[in-house]
């Protein structure tokens, strides 16, 4: 068991309702605690199937700072592999990406199978009574997929995948089921963009509707987008945020579309007609028009997956003071066409020369650097408080301004850091 | 066959357009693109990969270029607000005739000082390929394609003229 600062940090003073405390995206010690409690025992998000899908392929990632492998094994199955040799900690692996029949470490030779087995080491003859069987790589105990979405967990015990995703599946559905055959695909490779801000910052800003037509104003003042719904005379927007519990959360810009494809700029054209279609013979037309109206979603789910309407997008801890953002087109299966579309959206908006993300890695940085004045150490979390609802189904709505979103990640941020 | 007039000409277009982009010089950067522009920075250093098919950092036409400099010409791109400090030095540069086409490959290092929350300065290193043509008389630049030797790893903002 890792030793924690729980005892000398008190999360509860720190995380009020209305208000944050400084330190939460500064101070080291609670950098270390998040990596223990929310990357090490919670489900975090890994990658997707569809970027392994041939046994012997994989990807490097980390779980907060923790370096692993997903690999698909010989059985088809996927395995999250601590990227550690057994013998003297060497990373095995140190491509981003690639295929393999077996994993061997370069500094002595130790051999490891698909699923972490040992299976063999060099010279053995150095060995008294050498057991094999422990000294496989260190696993993921748990890995659990949701309509290809794969998340791992360091813990071998703590609520299933799908207690945690809760109802917030219907998130991931709303963007899975825009593919005519219900898949979608990250083949198109990641961007990745540097951010000097506590990783925290990511999902707040992902999730924060207040900001869009200030930071965002280069754009807006230049070209036509489907954000301009949101920009304006506060009564008029529609738009809302909403709690999904267990810290997901999301924007819901489809109150505020008049037509469909908004969320794709307006898209019209043969591919966009074929996609259409292709959803019709699924789904009839009037599921459809409530898909193409709709749009993908737009929804964080905890601690570290950004469904980024058009973009699926990956929230990586490096240090307290330091984070990336990986972003990939969210490919719909079934439409290559259409997504050639996605392609040219994903570039638009996301990455460091995109039209969107510098402008909010900017802030995050500056953030960053505000948050270190101690004059003022609190951070109001309280827009929206006069004015937010609860829906049909149990969950808070409110004003796409308000901060509900931010809420909602700092109430299950508090529940998981004070855990028992 | 390759004129001494024509190398001269080149070189001097890829040095102009260097200063120009680290003075941001906007509209006069523009103004060195054909209307068939292509910008494009991939995001892999494989130099197979598709842009239809994999990811870019920047594969921009010519509306989307000129969207681009609008932004940064706004005074609210804050990414580039004020614009960082920048010199890049060009080197290595050899030109080739093809068709009606000129094309250069040279590599570049680029010292950016961003300034625009913490200053740090950033190092920008890579290889550009420029195909120009000549338009009433002048050269201008149909597609310029740079591959940073860290495209594929996490980049700071990139909204300066690469």
């Amino acid at each position: 068991m890792s030793s924690l600062s729980s005892s000398v940090i008190d999360y509860k003073t720190l995380v009020q309702d209305d208000r944050i405390h400084a330190s939460l995206y500064t101070d080291p010690r609670i950098f270390d605690d998040e990596m223990e409690r929310i990357f090490r025992r919670g489900w975090v998000f890994i990658g997707h199937d569809s970027e392994v899908p041939g046994a012997g392929d994989f990807v490097t990632r980390r779980m907060g700072t923790e370096p692993v492998i997903m690999v698909r094994g010989a059985d088809g199955v996927i395995a999250v592999l601590v990227n550690r040799c057994m013998h003297r900690g060497t990373m095995v692996c140190s491509a981003d990406r690639g295929h393999a029949r077996s994993l061997t470490c370069p500094y002595h030779g130790w051999t490891y199978d698909l699923s972490g087995t040992l299976l063999g080491v060099p010279y053995p003859g150095g060995y008294a009574g050498f057991d094999k069987g422990a000294h496989g790589l260190a696993r993921a105990p748990r890995v659990s997929s949701y309509r290809g979405f794969v998340f791992a967990s360091l813990s071998p015990t703590g609520a299933p995948l799908s207690e945690h995703l809760g109802t917030a599946t219907k998130l991931i559905d709303r963007s899975c089921d825009l593919s005519p055959v219900g898949e979608v695909e990250l083949t198109a490779g990641w961007v990745k963009h540097r951010c000097a801000a506590n990783w925290k910052a990511l999902p707040e800003n992902d999730s924060d509707g207040y900001h869009l037509g200030f930071v965002h104003r280069a754009l807006f003042s230049t070209v036509r987008t489907q954000y301009q719904r949101v920009v304006g005379d506060e009564k008029a927007i529609k738009a809302v945020v909403r709690d999904w519990g267990n810290g997901h959360m999301e924007i819901d810009w489809s109150p505020g579309y008049q037509g469909p494809f908004e969320w794709l700029g307006s898209a019209s054209g043969l591919a966009v007609a074929e996609f259409t279609a292709a959803l019709e013979r699924r789904d009839g037309p009037e599921v459809t028009r409530r898909r193409i109206m709709e749009g993908p979603a737009h929804a964080l789910i905890f601690p570290n997956l950004f469904l980024g309407e058009t973009n699926i997008a990956i929230v990586e801890p490096l240090t307290v003071e330091e984070c990336v953002h990986w972003h990939t087109p969210m490919f719909l299966k079934g439409v290559p066409a259409f997504n050639s579309r996605l392609l040219r959206m994903a570039e638009a908006g996301m990455g460091p020369a995109s039209f969107l993300m510098p402008e909010d890695l900017t802030v995050a940085a500056r953030n960053q650097l505000g948050l270190h004045a101690r004059t003022a150490a609190w951070l109001e979390l309280g827009r929206g408080l006069n004015r937010e609802r609860i829906d049909s189904e149990g969950r808070t709505v409110s004003h796409v301004t308000d901060e509900t979103t931010n809420r909602a990640l700092w109430k299950h941020y508090r529940a998981v850091m004070t855990e028992a | 066959m390759l004129s001494d007039n024509d190398y001269r000409a080149v070189v001097e277009f890829i040095y102009r357009e260097a200063r120009l982009a680290d003075e941001a010089r906007y509209a006069e950067w523009l103004a060195l693109w054909t209307d068939d522009a292509v910008y494009w920075v991939p995001a892999t250093t494989d130099s197979g990969a598709d842009p239809d098919k994999h990811i870019s950092h920047i594969y921009d036409n010519r509306g989307r270029l000129e969207t681009r400099i609008k932004m940064l010409q706004s005074g609210y791109r804050y990414s580039q607000e004020p614009a960082s400090l920048m010199r890049r030095i060009v080197s290595n540069i050899e030109v080739a005739a093809a068709d009606d086409e000129l094309v250069a490959e040279s590599n570049f290092a680029l010292a950016e000082l961003s300034i625009q929350a913490k200053h740090e300065m950033h190092w920008w290193v890579g290889r550009t390929t420029h195909r120009l043509r000549r338009v009433d008389g002048e050269l201008r630049m149909c597609r310029k394609k740079v591959v940073l030797v860290n495209a594929a790893e996490p980049l700071p903002n990139l909204s300066f003229l690469i």
